[in-house]
Formats: structure tokens, C-alpha cells, sequence
């Protein structure tokens, strides 16, 4: 029997209207990778945050190497060795990689002066434990987000950590990239740290995971090893009923009638000649890893980024590219990747969101808005998309991210949007209400609207898609017909490998495969 | 039915949050309607003369200049800007407008023509920001002091008379009784009439949503096909146009231009804003709130000097208000 490091008994918590958590219990093993999971709102991060001292339970115990602990602040918490690494990264960009290790507590010469040698051989020591070579006097923002969050795990470790809360780790990274945070993760769990890691990625688990605890609704469900339990069995867990498919049924017919020609865009360094047409009720993916071009495409289509030469058509006529006002008039629309950066204005009310980009159709003359007709349309898109909000002028800030999701598809429904993109739908979205978004995007091609799927899930691009797009470093590679096509030609061309290594991948493939029966 | 307790947990959540923001919201505007208040009250009982019509309306001119400053610097700030250069541009237009009344324009031209000119300023403001894409706080602070010196060469630094009508506008009233009630002063009334103008355009107007929305998430507003560029240059028309009026009433008010005066008015219409509510990171403020500010900036300089304190005085006191407003905002945002 492994030693238990850390565990959790019937700890609870309130927020104001909200029990948060309900006398959950748990525990963690010296080195193991024990995954935690559940839907948005399901009391993940306020148990972590429990843990690493940033709220206090308001009952129950937590024992910590065999002593009930308290930890007033996460400073406490980190030096008790119980450290977080969080989805965004609480790094400097400016710094150097070792000032950024050792910020706080930097290493001084006698006369209080910086020592910087003694702080770059040390980081490179501690770099030297994940099996790192980064160089330390590097400027943080140089780097990759990947090498900069395994400096943030570094820089936890460096103050001893045993127990390592990870959440979301993998949601800014690219496959190879993830790979490489799996080998530090097993190095790490090798040197004997306890490792919690959170996800929405349920697919990734296999890779990692020894255990895994399920929670709902602030309360635990179960835990089990991972190789005991079926994914199917996770996921109905997690949403407390059974779903039966994690796709809806395709129903959607593309037609013959092209809605949008894509011409020859290049834009120099990032795109390079591409060329492709989408079909009403077409649902079109874009397949590629961080850094093909994917959302670089979509902005150029939009007219958000200039491009070097090209030509887009809608329905046959030509658009300027110049601004997003043009296309947008045109009946394009572009659901970015990152919500709240550049889809809401977090701080303004779901109506005056869903208007934004046609506040025009709710005015009178001289530019005066009409807040009735605002209401009125707002109403419409709030019961047809289904997206709970206890009113209407609520602010966008305060709803969760799949509502604001619907708010940002709302937004452009209002604008009576012809094509549709969606650049990583369901990015950071809960098993349960990314069902209803794919639901949304297969009636929308139903519906004749031609849509356009960014997205790095694959079997997300597989189970929605009729036709895929594979991007590599700014170049198509290959236009492919989803049901004739698997995850392995579709990684290949992404890879830049083209048809001729499908062959030697399949042989990969067969070996990772017989990896997985091995763990279950 | 995706409908599971799950939803209903974020609903119980949603709903709590929103209770907290509606009241969070009434309260904001009851604690600083009832500072104004209180203030108000405080000064009447300690300060002799305090509570008269006389000093009532006196209050309400001096803080004129002061709103309508704070009204054309809301807007930039919204936009996540700042308008540095107001204090250069009134001295400025109060004196291009007197110079042209000088040199003979009929008196209202003269006026329009000092408009103008803070027009053209907002605009050289805004056209440095969106296409040099300059830091508004940068471009500001240069334009202040250019046009400050435009005003002083212009000039040789020397105020001049002007012709006795264009003292008019500063000095005139309407329903002018006698003594007892001196009338509602001509600024006042502008003041007025500028504010419900400015609210309408800010909350009903298509220029006012996309106001808020550029301060909220520029990219966010560029991606709905909002020209964000033109919208900050036109908040920065309006903050100049704003200050042009300044200008014309403040050089009507002396009858004289004085291209020395106003100097660091624009700290006092920022802060009238900021005691508002605006926030300077953007996307939150209102009319009526720094119409509000302005008010407590007024009532405790006139409250102060009645009650004999100096001038060094009331800065310190203004000064805190401003700090602890910030405070107090931020504790209450917090929670």
C-alpha cells in the first residue's frame, strides 16, 4: 500500500448562495498522478484552492504527512511543499527565466548586491531535475507558453514541493507540446511527488493518470484506478446521467451551392497560398497544430489581419478585407478562440453583447438605440439558444463559460451570419455543455449557414466535420473527406509527413495502442 | 435536457451575484448622492451663509467649469484613455475666441470660432492616439504643452480686454429677482443642458454603446466591426469641445483671454470623475456620477473657504476625498 501524503475529510465550503463544496473527502498517494475531474461548478478548483491555502474550509480536517493542517495564506501552503501551478501563468515576462525561478527570495553576494551567478547555476540545477535545458538568463516571453509553464513547475519545485496541484496544464499546448509535459510529469512522479492533476481533457488521462476522483455538484463521487474504469463510465459520472454519445447525430446535408471561395491568401511568414471553398450547411474543420496558421486563416478571411494578396468571395462577390465591418456586413462571423479576450466585453450586460455588431438593426434614426427592440431581439436568441441568465441586462462577467459561449453565437446570429466561424468552440467548456454546443453547430449547417470548425481536438474535428482542412506551417496540406479519413492521416499531413509516412505512423500507432491495453 | 443540478448550482451562484451587483449598483449611486448630501448638510450647519440661495447658486457656477470638464474627460476615460491637455486647450480656445472678437467677428461667430478650435484639438488628440498610436497619456501631455504654447506666442503672453458683450455669457443669468436671487447663471444653464445631452449620447446613443464597449475590450469591439479608431477620435472631439466651451465661459466670465489660466484644470476634471465612479482601466463611468464628483470637489471648496479654511487647506481635504473614493470603490468591487 502506497503512503497517503494528503487527505481530505468531509471538507466544506459556502460562498454566499452557493455550498461550494459538501463534505468531500479524498486523498493523494506519494507518487501518483491522481486526476481530478468533474463539470464546471463541480467544486475542483475550490478544493484546490483549499489546499494551497487560498480559501479556508469552513469544516472538515486536512491531514498533510500525518498532521491535521490549517494554511491561512498560499504562501503557508507552498512552504508546507504543497504548490499550484494554475491554468494562466503567474510569471514575470520581463524577467529572466532564473530571476523568474527565484523571485522573492533571489540570491544575495555579501554586499546585498544580486547574485546572478549563483542564481543561474541553481536554476539550471533545479531546470537539470525535470530534464530541462533551458537557458536561464533567457527572457521569460521568449520562450514558448509550454517551456514557460514547465518553468512555473520548476519554480515550484525549487521550494520542495511533494504535492503538485496542476490545473488545466495542457490548455495553451500543442501535442508535441503536451508530450513533453508528460515525460516532466513522470519524471516528477518518479522522484516520489504527488501530483493533482485537473483537466477537462479526459482523453489525455490515459497517458498519465494512475487515479482518478470524480466530483459533481461540490460533492465526491468516487475514486478509482484509472485502468478499473471506462471512459464512458467517467463521463456519466461526471454529468450524473448517462451520455450516450459525445457527438450529436449528423443530420445536416451540405449542398453544392458554394457560400464562401477562399482565393490564393498569403500573408508573408504566416500563410502562404491557400485556397479552398466552403458549401452552405457545410461543416468545414481546420486541422493543424499550434502554430499551422489555423486562426490565422479565420482573422485573414474576417478581414482582422492584413493580408499580402488573396481574394475572398461571398456568394460570389468580392470582400474588401480591410476591417471586420465589411465582413461582418457581408455575413461573416468569427467566434475567436479566446473569449473573453477578444469575444466579450465581459464588463457590459448579455444584451448589449448579442447587439454589439449589428447595434445598427435596434436603432432609430440619428443613431439613438432602442432599448425595447434591444430587449426584444435579445429575448429571442436568450430562449432559442437556451442560455440561463436570470435577466437579460445581467453582466456577461458573471455567467458561466459555456452561456458566455452562446452569448458570443447569439452575438452573430444577430447579425444574420451567412458563415460561421468557430475557432475552438469548446475550449475550457464542460463535457455536458459542449453536447449542446455541437448540437448548436450541427442545427446552425442544418439550418443552411456554412461553418467553419478551428480545432485541436481531433475527435472533435472527426465526429463534427464533413470536410477537413489540414494546415502545416502556414500551407494547406491536404483537403480531406471526414469519413474517409482517420486521426492518423490527418496528424500526418499536420506534421507536414504527407501520405508517404501514414505507413510508419500506423506502426507508432500500434505500439501506443498495445501501450494502453498494457495499463488497463 | 441538459439540465442537471450541475446548472442549477451555477444558476444559485448566478443569481446571488446578480442580487449582490443590483444592490451593489444602488448603493453606489445612494453613497455618493448621499455624500453630496451629507456635505451639504455638514457645511449648512457649521458654515454661516452656507445654506442661502445666493451661495446655493455661486456653488453651481463655480462647479460648472468643473462638470463640464469632467463630462468630456469621462468619455476618453471610458475609452481606457485620458485627456491631459484640457486646462492648455481652454486657455487656448478662450483665446482665439477673444482675439477674433477683437479683431472684429460678431460675438457668437467668435464664440463658434473658440469651439472650433477645441474641436480641432480633441481631433489632433485623437488622430495622434489612433494613427501615431500613441499612449493617450503621452499624446496629451505633448499636446498640453504645445498648445499652451500656441496660446502664449500668440499672445506675447498678454491678456487682453475684450469687447465689453462677450462678457455676456459668464456674467449673465436668467430669472434675475434682485439681491436675494441673482438668477441661474448662464453656465449653469449650459451646464445643464450639456449634461442631459452628454448622458443621452453615453447610454441611448449607437457613439455611446461603442464607447463603453472600446473601454470594456477594444479587440473584442474590433471584431464586431466597431471602427474602434473613429469612436476614441470622437471622444476626444468631445472632451475638446467640452474644454472650448470652458474656455469660451471662463474668457467671458474676466472678459479678458488669458493664455496663462486653467493651468492644471484637467487634474480637476479627472478627479471629478473618479470620485464619479469612472474607472481608469476603462469601460465603466457615467455622466450623472461625475456630475456628482464635481459636485463634492465644489461644495467642499465653497464649504471650506466659509468656514475660513485656506487654500492649502482645502487641497489637502480634496485630495483625501479622491484617495478614499478611489478606496472605498475598490473594497466594495472586491467583495
Amino acid at each position: 500500500m502506497p503512503e497517503v501524503i494528503l487527505q481530505v475529510e468531509k471538507v466544506s465550503k459556502s460562498f454566499p448562495g452557493v455550498k461550494a463544496l459538501d463534505q468531500v473527502s479524498f486523498n493523494l498517494c506519494k507518487g501518483e498522478v491522481h486526476a481530478l475531474v468533474g463539470e464546471n461548478g463541480a467544486g475542483k478548483s475550490t478544493l484546490m484552492k483549499i489546499l494551497s491555502g487560498v480559501h479556508e474550509a469552513d469544516e472538515g480536517v486536512i491531514i498533510y504527512k500525518g498532521r491535521p493542517v490549517r494554511f491561512q495564506s498560499s504562501t503557508q501552503a507552498r512552504d508546507a511543499g504543497i504548490g499550484i501551478i494554475y491554468q494562466e501563468l503567474n510569471l514575470i515576462p520581463h524577467l529572466s527565466v532564473a530571476a523568474n525561478i527565484f523571485i522573492g527570495r533571489e540570491p544575495l553576494t555579501r554586499f546585498g548586491t544580486l547574485n546572478e551567478k549563483k542564481m543561474n547555476a541553481d536554476a539550471v540545477a533545479i531546470l537539470a531535475r525535470l530534464n530541462l535545458r533551458i537557458d536561464p538568463t533567457i527572457t521569460l516571453n521568449r520562450l514558448p507558453i509550454s517551456k514557460q509553464q514547465m518553468v512555473e513547475i520548476a519554480k515550484s519545485l525549487s521550494f520542495d514541493s511533494e504535492v503538485l496541484i496542476m490545473d488545466e496544464p495542457t490548455s495553451a499546448l500543442t501535442e508535441s507540446e503536451i508530450d513533453e509535459l508528460f515525460d516532466v510529469i513522470h519524471t516528477l512522479r518518479d522522484r516520489g511527488v504527488a501530483i493533482i492533476y485537473i483537466s477537462h481533457r479526459l482523453e489525455e488521462l490515459k497517458h498519465i493518470v494512475d487515479r482518478i476522483s470524480i466530483f459533481r455538484d461540490g460533492r465526491y463521487v468516487s475514486t478509482d484506478p484509472y485502468a478499473a474504469i471506462s471512459m464512458e463510465e467517467i463521463v456519466s459520472r461526471m454529468v450524473g446521467r448517462k451520455l450516450e454519445n459525445l457527438f450529436p447525430p449528423k443530420r445536416n446535408v451540405p449542398t453544392t451551392e458554394k457560400i464562401l471561395e477562399v482565393r490564393n491568401i498569403t500573408r508573408k511568414g504566416v500563410l502562404e497560398d491557400i485556397s479552398f471553398d466552403l458549401f452552405k450547411g457545410e461543416i468545414l474543420g481546420f486541422a493543424g497544430l499550434m502554430g499551422a496558421g489555423r486562426s490565422e486563416l479565420a482573422r485573414a478571411i474576417f478581414g482582422a489581419d492584413p493580408i499580402d494578396s488573396g481574394e475572398v468571395r461571398i456568394h460570389g462577390r468580392r470582400l474588401s478585407l480591410l476591417s471586420p465591418s465589411d465582413s461582418i456586413k457581408a455575413g461573416i462571423a468569427y467566434l475567436s478562440e479566446n473569449r473573453k479576450l477578444d469575444g466579450l466585453a465581459v464588463k457590459m450586460q448579455l444584451a448589449e453583447n448579442v447587439t454589439m455588431a449589428n447595434v445598427r438593426e435596434v436603432s432609430r434614426s440619428f443613431g439613438v438605440i432602442s432599448r425595447a427592440q434591444e430587449m426584444e431581439a435579445c429575448r429571442k436568441y436568450v430562449d432559442d439558444l437556451n442560455i440561463r441568465t436570470p435577466r437579460l441586462t445581467q453582466v456577461v462577467n458573471n455567467l458561466s463559460g459555456g452561456n458566455q459561449q452562446k452569448v458570443v453565437v447569439a452575438k452573430w446570429l444577430f447579425c444574420d451570419s451567412k458563415v460561421l466561424i468557430f475557432d475552438e468552440p469548446t475550449r475550457g467548456i464542460d463535457v455536458g455543455t459542449k453536447y449542446a454546443i455541437y448540437e448548436l453547430i450541427e442545427r446552425l449547417a442544418r439550418e443552411g449557414v456554412g461553418i467553419i470548425m478551428i480545432s485541436s481536438e481531433l475527435s472533435e474535428i472527426l465526429g463534427m466535420t464533413d470536410r477537413v482542412i489540414v494546415l502545416h506551417e502556414g500551407r494547406l496540406e491536404a483537403t480531406l473527406i471526414t469519413r474517409n479519413t482517420t486521426q492518423e492521416e490527418i496528424l500526418n499531413y499536420a506534421a507536414g509527413l504527407g501520405a508517404s509516412a501514414i505507413r510508419e505512423s500506423a506502426i507508432r500507432t500500434t505500439h501506443r495502442t498495445n501501450e494502453r491495453h498494457g495499463n488497463e | 435536457m441538459s439540465d442537471t443540478s450541475t446548472t442549477h448550482t451555477d444558476e444559485r451562484a448566478g443569481n446571488a451575484t446578480v442580487r449582490k451587483g443590483r444592490s451593489k449598483l444602488a448603493l453606489d449611486r445612494l453613497i455618493t448622492f448621499g455624500a453630496v448630501i451629507v456635505l451639504f448638510a455638514v457645511f449648512s450647519i457649521t458654515a454661516k451663509n452656507f445654506f442661502t440661495m445666493r451661495s446655493i447658486l455661486s456653488l453651481a457656477l463655480q462647479t460648472s467649469t468643473t462638470t463640464l470638464m469632467g463630462i468630456g474627460v469621462t468619455f476618453t476615460i471610458i475609452t481606457a484613455g485620458i485627456d491631459l491637455s484640457i486646462g492648455s486647450v481652454i486657455a487656448f480656445t478662450g483665446t482665439v475666441a477673444v482675439m477674433a472678437a477683437i479683431a472684429g467677428v460678431p460675438i457668437w461667430i467668435s464664440m463658434l470660432v473658440g469651439l472650433l478650435a477645441g474641436v480641432v484639438c480633441g481631433l489632433v488628440n485623437g488622430l495622434l492616439i489612433t494613427r501615431m498610436k500613441l499612449p493617450p497619456f503621452i499624446a496629451t501631455l505633448g499636446m498640453m504643452m504645445v498648445v499652451r504654447g500656441v496660446a502664449l506666442t500668440i499672445t506675447n503672453a498678454n491678456a487682453r480686454p475684450a469687447p465689453e458683450s462677450f462678457g455676456v455669457l459668464g456674467n449673465d443669468a436668467i430669472f434675475r429677482i434682485g439681491p436675494q436671487f441673482p438668477g441661474i447663471s448662464y453656465p449653469v444653464l449650459i451646464m445643464i443642458a450639456v449634461a442631459f445631452i452628454f448622458h443621452f449620447i453615453l447610454k441611448r446613443m449607437r457613439i455611446g454603446r461603442y464607447t463603453y464597449a472600446v473601454g470594456s475590450n477594444e479587440e473584442a469591439a474590433r471584431l464586431s466591426g466597431i471602427k474602434v479608431g473613429r469612436v476614441k477620435i470622437v471622444a476626444y472631439i468631445f472632451s475638446g469641445l467640452l474644454a472650448g466651451l470652458v474656455g469660451i465661459i471662463l474668457a467671458s466670465r474676466m472678459v479678458t483671454s488669458q493664455p496663462n489660466s486653467a493651468t492644471g484644470y484637467e487634474l480637476n476634471a479627472i478627479a471629478a470623475a473618479v470620485i464619479g465612479g469612472t474607472s481608469l482601466m476603462g469601460g465603466v463611468g457615467t455622466v450623472g456620477g461625475t456630475v456628482i464628483g464635481s459636485f463634492i470637489i465644489g461644495i467642499l471648496t465653497v464649504g471650506l473657504t466659509m468656514q475660513g479654511a485656506n487654500y492649502f487647506m482645502q487641497q489637502i481635504v480634496i485630495g483625501l476625498v479622491v484617495i478614499f473614493a478611489v478606496y472605498f470603490d475598490q473594497l466594495r468591487s472586491r467583495k
